[in-house]
């Protein structure tokens, strides 16, 4: 069944008892019709027995006056003797009083029932007695003459109390209605206009004397005064009532039906999709009726908790919203936050162009290897509130990775993202690293770039090619727009990674803005290169070594070559440039060195090169930590006896286990391996870990060789200081980079045992 | 005493056998009586009321009572005055038909229907007006056996005219009846302030003036006495003196015209005393 609203159920009710209620006065009106007919019916009755008892009792009177008369010595005189009876009769009866005025004549009759004397016109008396009164009866009747009715008594008149001597008959007459009306007071017959239907010259004993009268009932006055009493109360009852009624309909609907229309809008409100949550009470004020109070109560209570549980909903999904773009540990922003802000920054179309930092932390694989994840922890939180120090409070840190950092500087120019850049490192320098355990300090790296306008200029300030071997592979600027041209998120991003990673370099200064010609390492973050380095450790054969031979000093005779790593992709070559950066930055260290000593194993075991030239390969410092990677190494020192196998760390600032990379460099040097430390004088490798590392050869960075000729005279000095260092300290040196014979000459005046360089040759493959 | 003996008296009489009798006229009229039967060694009275009155009027009535419960025989009747089986006073504005004469006719008919029943001596004793019918009686042919009357307040018949109306008055009705009128005529008489009656019925009356009644009186052939009222104001001027002049007269001090109240007992005492006079 369909359900009816409140309202209309209620106007239902309120018509229903409305109706009920007419049709009860209705009913008690025709209730009260009956009655009064009923009550007209029995007052027709009384009234008929009224003019019976009527008819008695002028019958009684007549009889009475009759009797008087008949009883009168006067009557008996005039029986005796009626020489006078006309003057007794018309005078003397009357004035003696026995009869009264209303009687209209007087009659003596002998014995024989004739009358005495002849009648006077207008009192006329019956001339012959009725037959009835002949035998002595008391005769009473009703008669119809001279347009008139009458009541005629006639009685027999003794001379003795015992009724034996009859002496004559007396008769009296009346005016009939005059008399009847006067017999007694008549409640209910109305006999003023007393009919009888008689014909003329009629007669009727009195007894049957009523069927042949006419007469009205009177009205009733009470009962026509409770008639109209009723009806008026009536009347005046439904009005009241009805008046109730529209009263009851009022309260109905303002204590009951608008509350819970309310209600039931409020309700339909909240079951709306699209409905707002009110926020306060929907019905402050109390109601009057106590049911609906509590449950106004109720739903407001209810709907107070719905308020809340929405805003704490709220809140929640604000701090989803929050957490969803917050990193819960450093407090920065995430991805996807960058994402959106990015997006919305490139909605607002009056922001002409913006500056991408990309921050990472510096060798933070090796320093959560090293130190454990909770310190690792630790030291990207600090790394995070020192770059939150350094930035606007406008600005947003975000974390896009593990340790990488980004911020977005709308309207910012080159100056001003150089200027946040060197103050984000100068903050994260100062902070104190130690109190985690750490040796050394995190260090970050910064890769600036920017949305238009100034690629020319950035690139001036870039802090030139790295090393010649990390040349890129690709070719030039090709995937990237002009500069001025709108860039997409992903593109600045991709920009700002290839300015990141060349700081990342060693030698690199440490905020480096993109330029164009990072171009050719846009491969190193394409899919195809990033595939090629996965699918070379899964299988080695597509690493193709290239050997660059390294040179005895000072007769500059080849005594071993240093395996350069390369990765044939579809048939295209792919350079260190672009694998070194993927390695790293997957933190492929270690698979990567064990696909390189597998290839170097093929090369050797295919003979590739010449038998008893030695050969160096390159272990990254998560490797030679590794005993899965030494194990490798020494596998293939064990294979090929009597080749000398010379083992090159690379990144030695980054073995936090020293003691572990110790005893494995020692385990290898047992094997007659040779190991060198690759890179001194970069970043990752300093005369501290030469201390600490059990090395044979410490090879010289290409960027300290290089100062021996064009470095200033403090920095040759320097580099003479350092060479002859080493040289007490008992290591042979190998000189890099050497591109000329006036650096061979240099690096052989210096003591280097060993040189390399495009001098002598370039790497190539073998055979 | 006098109460406690008419109690005793009353007594006794109730005691006497009491009996209402009819009498049927000659002219077929019933006439009614109260007869008390009595000592028949004592004289029998025959009770007379007054004008228009019965017997059952209260001083005819008080005598009655007293009489018979001394033993008398009493027989008190009701004159008709022309109706028959009469019962009721009859009205000064009847109208009349009855004559004097008729009266003494009808107290004629009482002693012989006494006599028949009681052989001694009768005394008639009248009251009023009826004195004047026994006196008309008495003067025209009484009965043997009436031996006393005894009139009480016997009155002259007044009829308020002066003496030459009255004679007009006569002389009207004399010829009235001379020629046969039957008219009804109206006249004051007695205590009646509108007598109606016939002619000869009034003229029968109004001939025994106050005059004649004392001569009738002072004629009367039988021992008779007057007793009187001494306060009796129905009387004309001087009557009662010129009553005594002719006749015995015995003045109950203090009494009314009706001997009502103490009275009653002084009147028969009086009544008892001149019965038992010689």
């Amino acid at each position: 069944m369909k359900p009816h609203s409140i309202g209309r159920l209620a106007t239902l009710f309120i018509l229903a008892v409305a109706a009920s209620i007419l049709l009860l006065s209705g009913y008690l009106w025709l209730e009260m019709e009956r009655v009064a007919k009923k009550i007209h019916l029995r007052e027709a009755q009384s009234a008929r027995a009224e003019v019976v008892e009527g008819l008695a009792e002028m019958e009684r009177r007549g009889k009475g006056m009759a009797r008087a008369l008949a009883l009168w010595d006067e009557t008996r005189q005039q029986l005796s003797a009626s020489e006078y009876y006309a003057l007794w009769r018309d005078d003397r009866v009357r004035d003696a009083g026995i009869v009264s005025d209303q009687v209209e004549a007087v009659g003596l009759y002998d014995k024989q029932g004739r009358l005495l004397a002849p009648p006077r016109k207008d009192r006329s008396m019956l001339i012959h007695l009725p037959s009835q009164a002949l035998r002595g009866e008391a005769v009473a009747l009703l008669q119809q003459e001279n347009g008139g009715s009458h009541f005629s008594l006639f009685l027999p008149v003794h001379a003795d109390p015992g009724g034996h001597i009859l002496l004559g008959y007396v008769g009296v007459k009346f005016d009939f209605a005059g008399e009847l009306r006067r017999a007694q007071a008549y409640r209910y017959a109305d006999l003023a206009h007393l009919r009888v239907t008689l014909a003329e010259g009629g007669s009727v004993n009195l007894e049957r004397a009523i069927d042949h009268l006419r007469f009205v009932v009177h009205e009733n006055p009470d009962l026509d005064t409770v008639d109209k009493l009723f009806e008026a109360a009536l009347l005046r009852l439904v009005i009241v009532i009805l008046i109730l009624l529209f009263l009851a309909a009022w309260l109905l609907k303002h204590l009951l039906v608008r509350p819970l229309t309310a209600f039931s809008d409020e309700i339909d409100a909240l079951r709306e999709p699209g409905g707002n949550l009110p926020r306060k009470p929907a019905r402050a004020s109390p109601l009057a009726v106590q049911e609906l109070e509590n449950v106004r109560r109720s739903f407001n209570d209810y709907q107070a908790r719905i308020s809340e549980l929405h805003n704490n909903l709220e809140q929640n999904s604000r701090d989803f919203h929050d957490q969803a773009r917050r990193d819960a540990l450093t407090g920065a922003f995430n991805r996807r936050a960058f994402d959106e802000d990015w997006k919305t920054l490139g909605e607002d179309r009056r922001l002409g162009r913006v500056a991408l930092l990309l921050f990472d932390c510096d060798h933070f694989k090796a320093i959560n290897d090293t130190y454990g994840h909770q310190i690792g922890d630790q030291v990207i939180q600090t790394i995070a509130g020192a770059l939150h120090t350094a930035l606007r409070a406008a600005d947003r840190l975000y974390r896009l990775g593990g340790d990488e950092f980004a911020t977005l500087l709308p309207e910012a120019d080159a100056q001003r993202a150089e200027a946040v850049a060197e103050r984000c490192i100068e903050q994260v320098m100062e902070q104190d690293f130690r109190q985690y355990g750490m040796n050394e300090p995190a260090t970050i790296s910064i890769g600036i770039a920017l949305s238009e306008g100034d690629g020319a200029q950035i690139s001036s300030r870039s802090p030139g090619r790295p090393k010649n071997d990390l040349a890129p592979a690709g070719g030039g600027s090709g995937d990237f727009p002009e500069p001025g041209a709108q860039l997409t998120l992903h593109e600045l991003q991709k920009r700002a990674d290839l300015a990141m990673y060349t700081a990342k370099r060693p030698g690199s200064r440490k905020l480096v803005f993109y330029n164009e010609d990072m171009g050719g390492m846009a491969a190193l973050l394409g899919n195809k290169e990033i595939s090629a380095v996965f699918q070379a450790i899964d299988n080695p054969d597509l690493i193709e070594l290239h050997y660059q031979s390294v040179m005895r000093l000072p007769m500059a005779q080849k005594e071993y070559v240093e395996a350069l790593t390369r990765i044939r992709c579809d048939g295209e070559l792919i350079g260190p440039g672009a694998i070194f950066p993927i390695v790293q930055a997957r933190n492929l260290d270690r698979e990567f060195d064990l696909a390189v000593l597998r290839a170097l194993g093929r090369d050797l075991a295919e003979g590739r090169l010449p038998a008893g030239l030695g050969v160096s390969v390159n272990l990254s410092a998560p490797s030679i930590v590794n005993n899965q990677v030494v194990d490798a190494l020494l596998e293939l020192i064990h294979a090929h006896p009597g080749r000398k196998i010379v083992a090159e760390i690379t990144e030695t600032a980054l073995i936090t286990q020293i003691e572990i990379a110790t005893s494995n460099i020692h385990r290898l040097r047992e094997t007659g391996c040779l190991l060198a430390l690759d890179d001194f004088g970069s970043g990752y490798s300093s005369l501290r870990y030469l201390t600490s590392m059990p090395v044979d050869l410490v090879k010289f960075d290409i960027s300290m060789v290089r100062l021996l000729n064009r470095g200033d005279r403090r920095q040759q000095l320097m580099m003479e200081e350092i060479t002859r260092l080493v040289l007490t300290a008992g290591y042979q040196m190998v000189a890099e980079g050497v591109d000329s014979r006036e650096l061979l000459d240099q690096v052989i005046r210096l003591g280097f045992s060993h040189a390399q360089g495009f001098y002598f040759d370039r790497p190539q493959a073998p055979g | 005493m006098r109460v406690f003996l008419f109690f005793i008296l009353g007594c006794v009489g109730l005691a006497a056998r009491a009996e209402p009798v009819e009498l049927t006229l000659p002219n077929k009229l019933v006439a009614k009586a109260e007869y008390r039967q009595g000592d028949p060694n004592q004289p029998a009275v025959i009770l007379l009321h007054g004008f228009l009155q019965t017997h059952e009027f209260p001083t005819i009535h008080s005598l009655l009572e007293g009489l018979s419960g001394s033993g008398r025989t009493v027989l008190s009747p009701s004159l008709t005055l022309g109706v028959t089986h009469r019962k009721q006073s009859l009205a000064c504005e009847a109208i009349h038909s009855h004559t004097l004469k008729e009266d003494g006719r009808e107290i004629d008919a009482w002693v012989k229907w006494l006599k028949a029943r009681h052989h001694g001596p009768i005394v008639l004793v009248s009251h009023s007006f009826g004195s004047v019918e026994a006196l008309a009686y008495l003067s025209a042919k009484p009965d043997p056996a009436i031996t006393r009357f005894i009139g009480v307040s016997i009155v002259e018949g007044r009829i308020k005219l002066t003496p030459e109306q009255t004679r007009a008055r006569l002389a009207e009705l004399r010829h009235a009846v001379k020629i046969g009128q039957p008219r009804v005529v109206t006249q004051p008489f007695s205590f009646c302030q509108k007598y109606q009656a016939t002619p000869a019925g009034l003229l029968s009356y109004l001939e025994w003036t106050p005059r004649r009644i004392r001569e009738a009186s002072a004629r009367l052939p039988l021992p008779h006495l007057f007793i009187m009222g001494g306060n009796d104001d129905r009387l004309g001027t001087g009557w009662v003196d010129r009553l005594k002049a002719h006749n015995r007269v015995k003045i109950i001090p203090g009494a009314n015209h009706f001997m009502d109240g103490e009275h009653e007992f002084d009147l028969l005492d009086s009544v008892l005393d001149e019965m038992k006079a010689p």
